[in-house]
């Protein structure tokens, strides 16, 4: 196995594993609000039994509160489901918008995530011919380092401008200036290389730009070298 | 007895709070630490519940920044996760822990048992 195989079984899994115990969390987050308003409804029933007045407004409050939670919970799983199926094909054509906006999601399941806003200028969901898998784990890396920075109240901004014919820029930015020293880490630059994309700083105004090629001679390599280890 | 019950799940712990009310304890709620810090400033607590991860401040940085205000103040860890992490047991030393979810006559039992040892 060389180099890309490598990274990506090994990273790929610290990634994966992030991300499941990330998932867990919110699924035991969610299950402890529905156990909660449960015990709520059982603690005005025993009440109602000893002659106390029900009052039907907190009844609809709670069955209100559970329906909301298990649409979380719906949402959580049918998250958790589409980042699973993101290793079914390891070269694959993907819509940017669409794995940004998932990665932006599993990301927010951290405790210290900011809120993010996804900006789509573009009607048109491009394709790009990458690894998804790894791509979602450089935008993940990514944005937990703008986290550091901008903390859990903090705002960050993702546009995308696709003015040029071969590819998609990413640019990510926040209201306030976000400290971008020490970046790229060296497993964000491996993983921007193996994938071809470009990570470009601009100081000035603090925005990291992604250059997001539709198609790069990296990820053409990548898909050789993994159909080769497949096989072997 | 009187407890205050520090995490960022809101409707989790508006719930629990009406729950241990409906119980007799006084519970008072926050949902950060730095919300936190500052209401037990102001009022004296028994006894602290807190959430391991919370957005800013962790429960285990909150649980050294209170007892710097108030050094009688017991406390009662909660993880969303099914155990500890090895590097949160160290942390969380003596005190107990609980699993969300939470079954609320073993947390009063626990509230119990530690204000009665201090």
């Amino acid at each position: 196995m060389n180099n890309a195989t490598n990274f990506i079984s090994i990273e790929g899994l610290k990634f994966f594993g992030k991300v499941n115990a990330s998932i867990s969390h919110e699924i035991k987050n969610i299950l402890a609000i529905i156990s909660e308003t449960a015990g709520f409804l059982n603690d005005l029933t025993d009440l109602a039994k000893q002659g106390e007045d029900l009052k039907l407004s907190l009844l609809e409050n709670c069955t209100e509160s559970i329906a909301e939670d298990i649409q979380r919970g719906f949402d959580t799983i049918k998250q958790m489901n589409q980042f699973a199926h993101s290793v079914d094909v390891p070269i694959k054509e993907i819509k940017i918008f669409e794995t940004v906006e998932l990665t932006v999601k599993l990301s927010n399941f951290l405790s210290f995530s900011s809120k993010v806003e996804i900006e789509n200028g573009d009607k048109e969901d491009k394709p790009v011919l990458t690894c998804p898998f790894l791509m979602e784990s450089l935008i993940y890396q990514i944005l937990l380092f703008v986290y550091e920075s901008t903390g859990p109240d903090g705002h960050v901004l993702i546009q995308f401008d696709s003015q040029k014919k071969d590819g998609t820029s990413l640019i990510i930015s926040t209201p306030t200036n976000f400290i971008l020293d020490g970046f790229p880490t060296p497993d964000i630059q491996r993983a921007a290389k193996f994938l071809g994309f470009e990570l470009n700083i601009n100081s000035s105004n603090q925005k990291l730009d992604i250059w997001v090629p539709y198609v790069s001679k990296e990820i053409v390599a990548l898909e050789k070298e993994l159909q080769i280890n497949l096989k072997s | 007895m009187k407890i205050i019950l520090v995490d960022d799940e809101q409707k989790f712990i508006n719930m629990l709070a009406k729950r241990l009310i409906m119980r007799g304890i006084q519970a008072d709620i926050a949902f950060t630490g730095e919300d936190a810090i500052k209401k037990v400033r102001d009022t004296v607590y028994d006894a602290a519940v807190l959430d391991i991860k919370m957005p800013g401040i962790s429960g285990i940085q909150l649980k050294k920044e209170l007892k710097v205000i108030d050094s009688d103040l017991k406390f009662i860890f909660v993880t969303g996760h099914g155990v500890a992490s090895k590097s949160e047991s160290n942390m969380i030393e003596e005190d107990l822990y609980l699993s969300k979810p939470l079954d609320i006559e073993i947390l009063i039992e626990d509230l119990n048992k530690i204000i009665k040892n201090g």
